[in-house]
């Protein structure tokens, strides 16, 4: 941890970190649900106000400082808002993806013999298919919404984990300590439990915590495509698939609408980058090949 | 070496089946109404026809084996369907399709491959000083810049404010003369085609419809390339022959080049088969944003369509694909490191 702070990239990424933590729990804050929904008790505050008719973007002013995109919906507010999307889609997917891993992971690896072997072949045609490709066949099954992104994720991430662990536990499950527990009559569950997972456990976690950039990634990917969230939600993906229409500006002035590209594709790399830079960091530390 | 081959080969029809039943699930998931459309073979068959008619003849409500070992006979005919959004059949579609996107693919994979591993073995060489640490931001940047935000920003600049590479495929002139008699199809890959008829003109546009593509797929990959070839060469410079190799008092750059590259490169020929799983996600992306009409705008438009039918196909094409490369990139790996054959 200590060299995770002395470390300038894997602090700037902890920073960076911090300040979106802070922009996703102070949202309702940062960017109030404006009055016009006041009076409105079933109004979701993720979804994006617009303000006015037609779909030609306005440029940043006073009261919205990183202007209006496509549809006249805020950028600013969805950009805060989007923040809570972000850290829900990640933490939920990496959340349940990895639990799944871990306990179908971990108890193959513990029965072993045929049994892992079934396993692992099922984990191996998961993973023959390119991740955003099975996520895109997913959600036009099911339909749009940011449920089914998720469901869509789970699905089709928990088997890396699972390969992990299974590994780690493979060498564990010969060690002596687990012996002594068998042989002392300690029930599967336990050993699993008690000796076994807490020795491996944590290379996984923090692959997944390395892997929270990429999700995110692929969420707004789908809402790019418009497979996403449903339209108007607040999401970076979706606030950039606006842009696309915008993308070439006017005959005059190409850059025309830049706001609506630049913004949420900041938010975007800077929530992916903080992620991968303390990934990054950790990588060295753990990696004790490089230290030569 | 052919025992190694014919072991994966005999591997191939398990993983096929694993890919097809997943595929399978995937579609029951759908009622047996929404599935006609996957069985019907042209859209004259729904005249006259009841629905309850279709599902009865193409066995949708027989019970699930059933279904399946029909549904695989179909396939082996080559028949996946009709599709609605490309408004033809689902393998005439692909077959149409799929040469832009190899195109686009064989034209990345060279910068990509040698930029990458470039890339990376000058940051091993300076490691820790400040080039590889450049190279390092560079790399980790480029890890976080989602393919599509970085191709709209290519796509704004050298298309939007200096007018250099156009989306699409063609010109409009270019296309007008590709699509008539005199220009002869051979691949279906514009660059090759405007070469094997001679025409010069035509190939530089297709050239420069490539660039902007091939400029975002580039970046994305070089960082991934970028990291395993570093640490892959850092892990080599410190073994002994290495250091046997400089204490005979060969040149830094033959010991770089012939001792630590080589070895180096093992790792990374081991995750060219995920780089083509990577790739061909990517592929969706950058023609959906450069509007390059290949096989992953195709599976886009479908999916806004909700298409099912036609992504369904094409994803059963990219499971079949995949597994053919992967059984490629696995005797190229058991060429360039003997001990694999060996286990």
């Amino acid at each position: 941890m200590k060299k995770l702070l002395r470390n300038p990239l894997s602090m700037a990424g902890l920073i960076i970190l911090l300040v979106f933590i802070l922009v996703a729990v102070f949202a309702p804050w940062i960017a109030p649900v404006p009055d016009m929904y006041a009076n409105n008790p079933n109004h979701d505050p993720y979804r994006v106000p617009r303000y006015g008719w037609g779909n030609t973007p306005q440029a940043p002013s006073k009261e919205h400082p990183m202007g209006l995109t496509h549809g006249k919906y805020d950028i600013f507010y969805g950009i805060v808002w989007g923040t809570r999307t972000a850290f829900k889609v990640g933490l939920i997917v990496t959340g349940v993806s990895c639990l799944v891993g871990i306990v179908i992971g971990s108890t193959s690896a513990y029965i072993g013999g045929k049994f892992d072997e079934v396993v692992m072949r099922f984990v191996d045609v998961f993973m023959s298919f390119p991740f955003l490709i099975a996520a895109i066949v997913i959600t036009t099954i099911l339909g749009r919404g940011l449920d089914k992104v998720i469901f869509a994720l789970v699905l089709f991430r928990w088997t890396g984990y699972a390969r992990l662990i299974r590994g780690n536990v493979l060498q564990v499950k010969q060690e002596e300590y687990v012996m002594a527990a068998k042989a002392g009559g300690v029930s599967h569950a336990k050993i699993l439990i008690r000796h076994i997972l807490p020795n491996t456990i944590f290379p996984v976690l923090i692959q997944a915590s390395m892997n929270m950039g990429s999700i995110v990634v692929t969420a707004s990917t789908l809402s790019f495509l418009g497979l996403g969230a449903p339209e108007g939600y607040a999401d970076w993906g979706q606030m950039i698939s606006f842009a696309r229409n915008w993308i070439l500006g006017t005959p005059d002035n190409p850059l025309a609408y830049w706001y609506t590209v630049v913004w949420p594709g900041l938010a975007i790399v800077l929530f992916v980058l903080s992620w991968n830079l303390i990934g990054d960091a950790f990588r060295d530390i753990m990696d004790p090949r490089i230290q030569g | 070496m052919l025992t190694f081959i014919a072991r994966r080969l005999l591997f191939l029809p398990v993983v096929l089946i694993g890919v097809t039943l997943l595929i399978f699930v995937a579609m029951s998931l759908l009622s047996p109404y929404q599935l006609v459309s996957t069985y019907i073979k042209s859209p004259e068959e729904l005249k006259n026809q009841s629905l309850d008619d279709l599902v009865r003849k193409y066995g949708l409500d027989q019970p699930v084996h059933v279904r399946y070992i029909n549904w695989v006979k179909n396939l082996l005919k080559g028949d996946l369907g009709y599709s609605v959004s490309a408004n033809m059949h689902v393998a005439e579609a692909i077959a149409k399709r799929f040469p832009a996107t190899l195109e686009l693919a064989l034209f990345a994979i060279i910068p990509v491959v040698l930029g990458g591993i470039w890339l990376g073995t000058i940051s091993a060489k300076h490691y820790n000083k400040p080039l590889d640490h450049f190279s390092r931001v560079f790399a980790i940047v480029g890890w976080s810049l989602p393919d599509f935000v970085f191709g709209l920003i290519v796509l704004m600049i050298f298309y939007g404010v200096f007018g250099w590479f156009p989306p699409g495929r063609l010109s409009m002139w270019a296309d007008s003369i590709v699509l008539t008699g005199d220009f002869v199809r051979y691949t279906g890959m514009n660059t090759v085609d405007a070469l094997l008829n001679k025409r010069l003109d035509i190939f530089w546009d297709a050239v420069r419809h490539l660039i902007a593509p091939v400029i975002t797929l580039s970046y994305l990959w070089w960082a991934y390339l970028l990291r395993i070839t570093r640490s892959s060469m850092l892990e080599v410079m410190n073994k002994d022959y290495v250091r046997t190799a400089r204490a005979k008092g060969l040149t830094e750059r033959v010991v770089m080049n012939r001792h630590v590259r080589r070895n180096a490169l093992i790792p990374v020929a081991t995750v060219s088969g995920s780089m083509v799983l990577g790739l061909l996600g990517g592929v969706v992306i950058v023609e959906t944003v450069f509007d390059y009409k290949g096989i992953g705008l195709l599976t886009a438009t479908g999916a806004q369509q909700l298409d099912y039918t036609l992504v369904l196909g094409t994803t059963l094409f990219y499971g079949l694909l995949l597994v053919l490369v992967n059984l490629v990139v696995d005797v190229l790996y058991a060429i360039i490191d003997p001990r694999v054959r060996l286990e």
